[in-house]
């Protein structure tokens, strides 16, 4: 129903009532700078995104077509900002999992800082520890509320296709969970 | 497969004793859409945990970026679609017959009323008047950012503001929480500012202003109006600790216009 009412705020916007996106910049905000976050863990960083992702979506806006869900076309848009920061930066996104070996040894050193960790924050780190694209399809999963089928439509592939991809993300972050469980 | 295999190897990989082969399997099964991420119940709760998991609030300016260009962008369009529907004569067309055939029944309509005069008109134009400034004030009460711009916009719909709509914009300038609603109110006064009343409670307004932005913008008005008496006011912003260079500089340059 929201998806409905989505649709057709953005057509108005879309049409030159451009007012409306206000409406719905309040209500994806939180789960676009979520799902920045979860990226890549700045706070200024994500805040910029969320802009660049509503400007983009005022430029593009004639591109809209109204005939699919509007929240999947704003992650397909939000995917592509993700991608030109740190194309354009050359940041790296986070390291690839060879790599994140490495990073737990001079971790091993803070052992101490981690000791007390919260369970949720252990979570946060296990995530940072994925590589990129397998911490994007979580995020993507979590902020697209499972719709495994909307998601394939912003990564270009099936709905089995994605649910495989989110399974073998799980299956590396247990596996990193489990690593930094028996650090602690 | 049959059933009674495709439980045991989801059992196996809940008890965490699978083989790679057997992972392997298991994927086919979530892809061809046989089983669903929810039956594996470990990898379940770890989910459920990352759906848990807050992303710490964002600041205001995040907000007040996104405003700053969706009024830019409002302003933008207001301009290009005067001119793109001018230029457009395809669309242009069908309108000038139909606007000539109102134009036509106009006459006509207005020689055989002639005597009634244009009471009814003005009254009804007032009407209108007071139905957009009734609902502009009652915008303002919104606590959306969105709906307070749209009430502040709205006065750019009106022939001339009555007093009311300039005291509501001069409390929305002095004391909305959002820098952009204030800078849209700032706007929405600017074309009164010719009237004493409203220049004088401009320049009072200087002093209330916290945020650089609309203290730039009000420095920037009053060089545009040349209102002299404003030097002082525009002053103390220079000579305030809390002004950020850049805002002192871009002050400073409005009241050179002034002096």
């Amino acid at each position: 129903m929201e998806s409905i009412a989505d649709n057709a705020l953005m057509t108005k916007v879309r049409d030159g009532d451009l007012d409306k996106l206000g409406l719905l910049f309040e209500r994806y905000k939180r789960p676009l700078y979520g799902f920045f976050y979860g990226m890549n863990r700045n706070q200024e960083v994500s805040e910029d995104l969320v802009q660049n992702t509503f400007f983009r979506i005022l430029k593009y806006k004639h591109l809209f077509r109204g005939e699919g869900d509007f929240r999947t076309w704003m992650f397909h848009i939000a995917r592509n900002v993700s991608h030109d920061h740190y194309r354009k930066d050359k940041i790296k996104a986070k390291d690839p999992i060879e790599n994140w070996q490495d990073r737990l040894t001079s971790f091993e050193s803070r052992a101490t800082d981690i000791e007390h960790m919260e369970e949720r924050q252990m979570l946060e780190l296990a995530m940072d520890k994925l590589p990129a694209d397998k911490r994007e399809i979580l995020l993507l999963s979590k902020y697209q509320e499972k719709k495994y089928k909307e998601i394939g439509d912003i990564l270009g592939c099936s709905e089995g296709a994605v649910k495989v991809k989110v399974f073998r993300a799980l299956q590396e972050l247990k596996a990193i969970y489990q690593q930094l469980e028996k650090m602690m | 497969m049959e059933q009674a295999r495709i439980d045991e190897l989801v059992s196996k990989y809940n008890e965490g004793v699978a083989d790679p082969s057997e992972v392997q399997q298991i994927e086919t099964l979530l892809e061809s859409g046989t089983i669903e991420l929810t039956q594996l119940r470990s990898l379940q709760l770890l989910d459920d945990r990352i759906m848990k998991v807050e992303a710490p609030a964002a600041s205001l300016r995040m907000d007040d970026q996104f405003y700053t260009m969706l009024a830019k962008a409002r302003k933008k369009s207001t301009s290009k679609s005067f001119f793109s529907e001018i230029l457009d004569w395809s669309w242009l067309t069908p309108r000038l017959a139909f606007g000539a055939a109102i134009l036509v029944a106009g006459f006509v309509g207005g020689f055989m009323f002639q005597r009634q005069g244009g009471t009814d008109v003005t009254e009804l134009t007032g009407e209108v008047q007071q139905l957009k400034e009734m609902m502009m004030l009652s915008l303002l009460e919104k606590e959306s950012a969105t709906e307070r711009l749209r009430a502040v916009s709205l006065t750019s719909d009106m022939d001339q503001v009555s007093q009311t709509v300039t005291t509501a914009l001069f409390e929305t300038l002095n004391n909305d929480d959002n820098v952009n609603v204030r800078l849209a109110a700032l706007d929405a006064l600017t074309p009164y500012s010719r009237q004493a009343a409203v220049r004088e409670e401009l320049i009072r307004s200087i002093e209330k202003q916290e945020s650089p932005l609309v203290q730039i913008a009000l420095a920037e008005l009053m060089a545009a109006i040349q209102e002299k008496k404003s030097l002082k006011e525009l002053q103390k912003i220079i000579d305030s600790d809390k002004t950020p260079l850049d805002a002192k500089n871009r002050i400073k340059e409005s009241m050179k216009v002034l002096i």
